[in-house]
């Protein structure tokens, strides 16, 4: 009779997480008008999936955004973290046992959105509901196109950056201009040198890979099997010819962004890297970076992609999702994300459809100081290849660089 | 004197931590070479009570969590421990009880993911809770064990032949002989899943932001402030408890 | 109490049958029959082991790091037992000891990363000092490839544990009056430390020694903060692997977690009879 008593604690805990709404069908879902979405969507909880890697970024999402959609909507923002292929086993294993998600609400782009559409883990198309959605800049192939793949309304463009080099201009007084002076500079200068092993590292060297190269075209389409092979062999053969000259004569790589950010404020190694081309400013702002650190951009270029939200096929709450996607998009949000002191996300939105004043705000922001300006890198913007060859750089960085191990098949 | 530069030695040894996760708590702008913060802030601190940051959030969950677990794996222990004492091969149901030391938290964690998932328990504080008794009750079986095997079993039963029901029996005879052990078995029990990080945060899938899996992800962001903050909200508990009951922490399965 | 017939049943059932189902669809996910791109049975990845030498390397990375750590806290314990034995029983120490047993793994990685890290307080404080001139200048000890900071991490947290249990042993065993004893009957200190003393706790110890050997085998929270990405311990080369980009390098990752699973299980087996066996040896 004891035992009863005792184990009612875990039961009610067990049953209250039980609780899942009776769900729509997908096709049920879209097919509702958007004051319908708006009904069904008001007061419900929505759970979000992001990389919360960034202070900043975290920090917007909860102090901003997570207020203002329970102010407008009374919607729970909860934010919880994962990425990548964290999200697509997740979701898959969900599918598999035939359940609602746990998320609602994801935050993706490239090899993410390719492998949930692969099980089939979206709802959508979805873009086209959202009333925000006529001013997306979707005629720009950098926002329209994640990773050689149309979008197709599957997932909504959020924020869109560009891949570049971040220095200490007190130390060193001139930077490596194009990934071709990168290696003299790096035997130049020992041990300031290295390649974080994770997302943003991956898109430095798809970027290296696509200047060795010198033909950004062979990179567009399907993944080409010839075209990696060659092209990531002579990249292979670069870094190890010169790895010697990394950070720990290069024996290791950090795992993550931040350490690698914390590394460069220390002056452990003279470049870190950032797929936010605005970084340089809000870290020097938060006084994370020196003031003398700047960021630019070498030639012939870097990767330039955007960065998306979806809404998972066996979402609770997917009306509710599509309202915090819309507001998110709203030029309000947009413009608050694009500021350098709140996070310096670069919009998504067309200024040509806005109303002249929000044109005008979008104008105004405090402009970024330290990293270059986006009318000047027009020519050195590269479009993401497919996302297969993320995956295989990933893979093949480990082996023969980390590892060590010798080339060959 | 040797002896006087041992004990020096060893309090610098166990100090050390609390002074350094002190200071990181309070730096600003802290970076190599200063030896010591330029400036201190009470930013972190003062976040931890404005809630902004779900410290205090985390702190709950963890209290909450490792509460549950230490009340649930101490009285299933002893009801099981008592269960294996009775059973035809003691030995066996010994033995099962020590398979949970063999898996790594996170390496478990990763392998009943998948019937987590089907118990709609992923992501929740159910599942985390199902994945630390897992660890848990086997341990608290473990040490509690001990108790049944001695003559508990004897006294149980001089005291039913003495007229005690059942009920008494357990309150006024067990109770009282085995509450050292069962004051020890709570204690363990809730550093256990106090502590935990590995199995946490697989299972919670970044949901379940306890306070071990919040000095992780301020690591990752390379906040050292916060992570330290983080780190000494960990180890208060832990510290009163020893101040309060220090033989309760020394585990010897 | 009476005996509650479907306890045992049901304890079985949570501590043994659910890791079991897990390991039965690792084994399955290792032959891709389950997972998020199952496609049917094959034996691809299984045979794909032989070419693959990082889990290999990962389990002697772990065995290298689990003697290391073991082997010298159990060393560092004796140490203070045997040769220190007035300084244990004066008064700060017994408490002082239990410090390290209030720190979370987590938390001892994060402070010695602060502290041992090229840009870490120590190298601050030797830059300062003017002896090292630059944060190359300072030793390598976190993040290396030895794994020097990982088995200090575990040091710190083990040996003071194995000291107090030592301690524990000692006087249960009364052998200072048994020392007492040898050195009437002509035997040197070092003889008595060394024939009587020493094997007498480690005999005694010993299998709660062995599980902090195979926990620390199965270490995860110090060598993520604390290691390289190559060499990993068994845990995290686990844990990486199933978190990797590519879906397809799951059905490896299930198969690396099934072994070392088994693996471990196997080790615990032998570990229990070996106590069993002493146990029926001293009576």
């Amino acid at each position: 009779m004891k035992k009863t008593t005792l184990l009612l604690p875990l039961l009610t805990l067990l049953a209250a997480c039980n609780s899942g709404d009776q769900a729509k069908s997908p096709d049920q879902t879209l097919a509702q008008s958007w004051p319908q979405i708006e009904a069904a969507g008001k007061g419900q909880p929505v759970s979000m999936l992001m990389w919360m890697g960034d202070p900043l970024i975290n920090k917007y999402m909860s102090a901003y955004v997570k207020p203002e959609v329970q102010r407008r909507y009374g919607i729970d923002l909860q934010i919880a973290a994962g990425q990548g292929s964290q999200i697509v086993q997740t979701l898959a294993a969900e599918l598999q046992a035939g359940q609602p998600s746990e998320a609602d609400l994801v935050w993706i782009n490239g090899e993410t959105f390719y492998q949930l559409r692969q099980v089939d883990a979206l709802l959508g198309p979805f873009v086209k509901k959202l009333p925000n959605a006529a001013l997306l800049d979707l005629d720009n192939p950098f926002i329209s196109t994640d990773f050689q793949q149309p979008i197709a309304g599957m997932e909504a463009p959020w924020g869109n950056v560009q891949l570049n080099f971040i220095y200490d201009s007190a130390r060193v007084a001139n930077p490596p201009n194009s990934f071709a002076e990168l290696p003299a500079f790096v035997r130049a200068h020992p041990g300031q040198f290295t390649i974080p092993n994770e997302f943003t590292g991956m898109t430095l060297l798809k970027s290296w890979m696509i200047a060795l190269s010198g033909q950004p075209k062979l990179f567009q389409g399907k993944f080409d099997e010839a075209v990696y092979d060659q092209w990531s062999g002579e990249l292979w053969q670069v870094i190890n010819q010169n790895r010697r000259y990394f950070w720990k004569e290069g024996r290791t790589f950090p795992e993550q962004l931040a350490p690698l950010h914390q590394l460069f404020a220390n002056g452990e190694v003279a470049f870190t890297f950032s797929n936010n081309d605005a970084e340089v400013d809000n870290k020097v702002n938060q006084k994370v970076f020196p003031a003398t650190a700047r960021a630019y951009v070498p030639a012939p270029g870097t990767i330039r992609n955007s960065h998306y939200l979806g809404i998972v096929r066996g979402a609770r709450h997917p009306e509710a999702a599509m309202l915090v996607i819309n507001f998110l998009l709203s030029p309000e949000a947009q413009l608050k994300k694009m500021d350098p002191n709140v996070w310096g996300d670069h919009t998504v939105l067309d200024l040509a459809a806005l109303t002249p004043a929000q044109r005008r705000q979008f104008r105004q922001l405090p402009s970024r100081r330290y990293a270059p300006r986006r009318e000047n890198l027009t020519g050195l913007a590269l479009q993401e290849p497919d996302p297969e060859y993320m995956t295989r750089l990933f893979k093949d960085f480990r082996t023969y660089v980390i590892e060590g191990q010798a080339i060959g098949k | 004197m040797r002896s006087k530069l041992l004990t020096a030695f060893l309090i610098l040894l166990f100090a050390l931590p609390f002074a350094l996760l002190g200071l990181l708590a309070v730096g600003e702008g802290w970076r190599f070479p200063a030896a010591l913060p330029p400036a201190y802030s009470l930013e972190p601190l003062r976040g931890l009570v404005a809630g902004g940051n779900g410290l205090l959030a985390g702190l709950g969950k963890s209290l909450l969590l490792a509460s549950a677990v230490a009340v649930l794996a101490t009285v299933g222990g002893f009801v099981v421990a008592r269960a294996v004492v009775g059973a035809r091969r003691p030995g066996r149901w010994t033995a099962l009880s020590y398979l949970p030391y063999a898996l790594p938290p996170v390496l478990l964690a990763v392998l009943i993911q998948p019937f987590i998932i089907r118990m709609h328990l992923s992501g929740s504080v159910g599942g985390v809770l199902l994945g630390l008794l897992l660890l848990a009750l086997p341990f608290a079986t473990l040490l509690l064990g001990s108790f049944w095997s001695q003559q508990a079993t004897e006294y149980e039963q001089l005291a039913r032949t003495l007229g005690c029901t059942p009920g008494q029996a357990l309150r006024r005879v067990l109770l009282p002989l085995a509450a050292p052990l069962l004051r020890t078995t709570l204690v363990q029990t809730f550093l256990l899943a106090w502590f935990d990080f590995g199995l946490t945060n697989v299972l919670s899938v970044g949901k379940v932001r306890t306070l071990t899996v919040q000095v992780f992800t301020y690591v990752g962001e390379a906040n050292a402030p916060l992570a330290a903050v983080a780190s000494l909200l960990l180890v208060l508990p832990p510290l009163l408890l020893l101040l309060a009951n220090k033989s309760a922490l020394l585990r010897k399965p | 109490m009476k005996p509650l017939k479907p306890i045992l049943p049901l304890y079985a059932l949570l501590v043994l049958g659910l890791p079991l189902a897990g390991l039965g669809y690792a084994l399955l996910g290792s032959v891709v029959v389950v997972g998020p791109l199952a496609e049917g049975f094959t034996g691809r990845y299984w045979r794909a082991l032989g070419h693959e030498p990082g889990l290999g390397y990962a389990a002697l990375y772990s065995l290298w790091i689990a003697v290391a750590s073991v082997g010298l806290s159990v060393v560092l314990a004796l140490g203070l037992v045997l040769r220190a034995q007035p300084t244990l029983r004066r008064a700060p120490l017994p408490g002082l000891l239990y410090v390290p047993l209030v720190l979370p793994a987590l938390v001892v990685a994060f402070y010695l990363f602060q502290l041992l890290s090229r840009t870490g307080w120590l190298s601050r404080i030797s830059f300062q000092l003017g002896l090292t001139s630059s944060l190359e200048a300072f030793p390598e000890l976190v993040q290396d490839g030895a794994g020097l900071g990982i088995i200090l991490a575990h040091v710190l947290l083990i040996f003071p544990f194995l000291t107090l249990l030592f301690q524990a042993i000692y006087q249960e065993s009364r052998l200072a009056e048994l020392d007492q004893l040898t050195s009437t009957l002509g035997a040197s200190a070092g003889q008595f430390r060394r024939r009587v003393a020493a094997p007498l706790l480690l005999r005694r110890a010993a299998p709660t020694v062995l599980l902090s050997f195979i926990a620390t085998l199965g270490a995860y929270d110090i060598p993520l903060l604390l290691g390289r990405p190559y060499p990993q311990m068994l845990s995290v080369f686990i844990a990486t692997k199933l978190q990797r980009f590519d879906l397809r390098e799951l059905p490896a990752a299930y198969l690396a977690g099934f072994l070392v699973a088994s693996g471990l299980l196997v080790l615990i087996l032998v570990l229990l009879r070996l106590v069993n066996r002493s146990r029926v040896e001293t009576g």
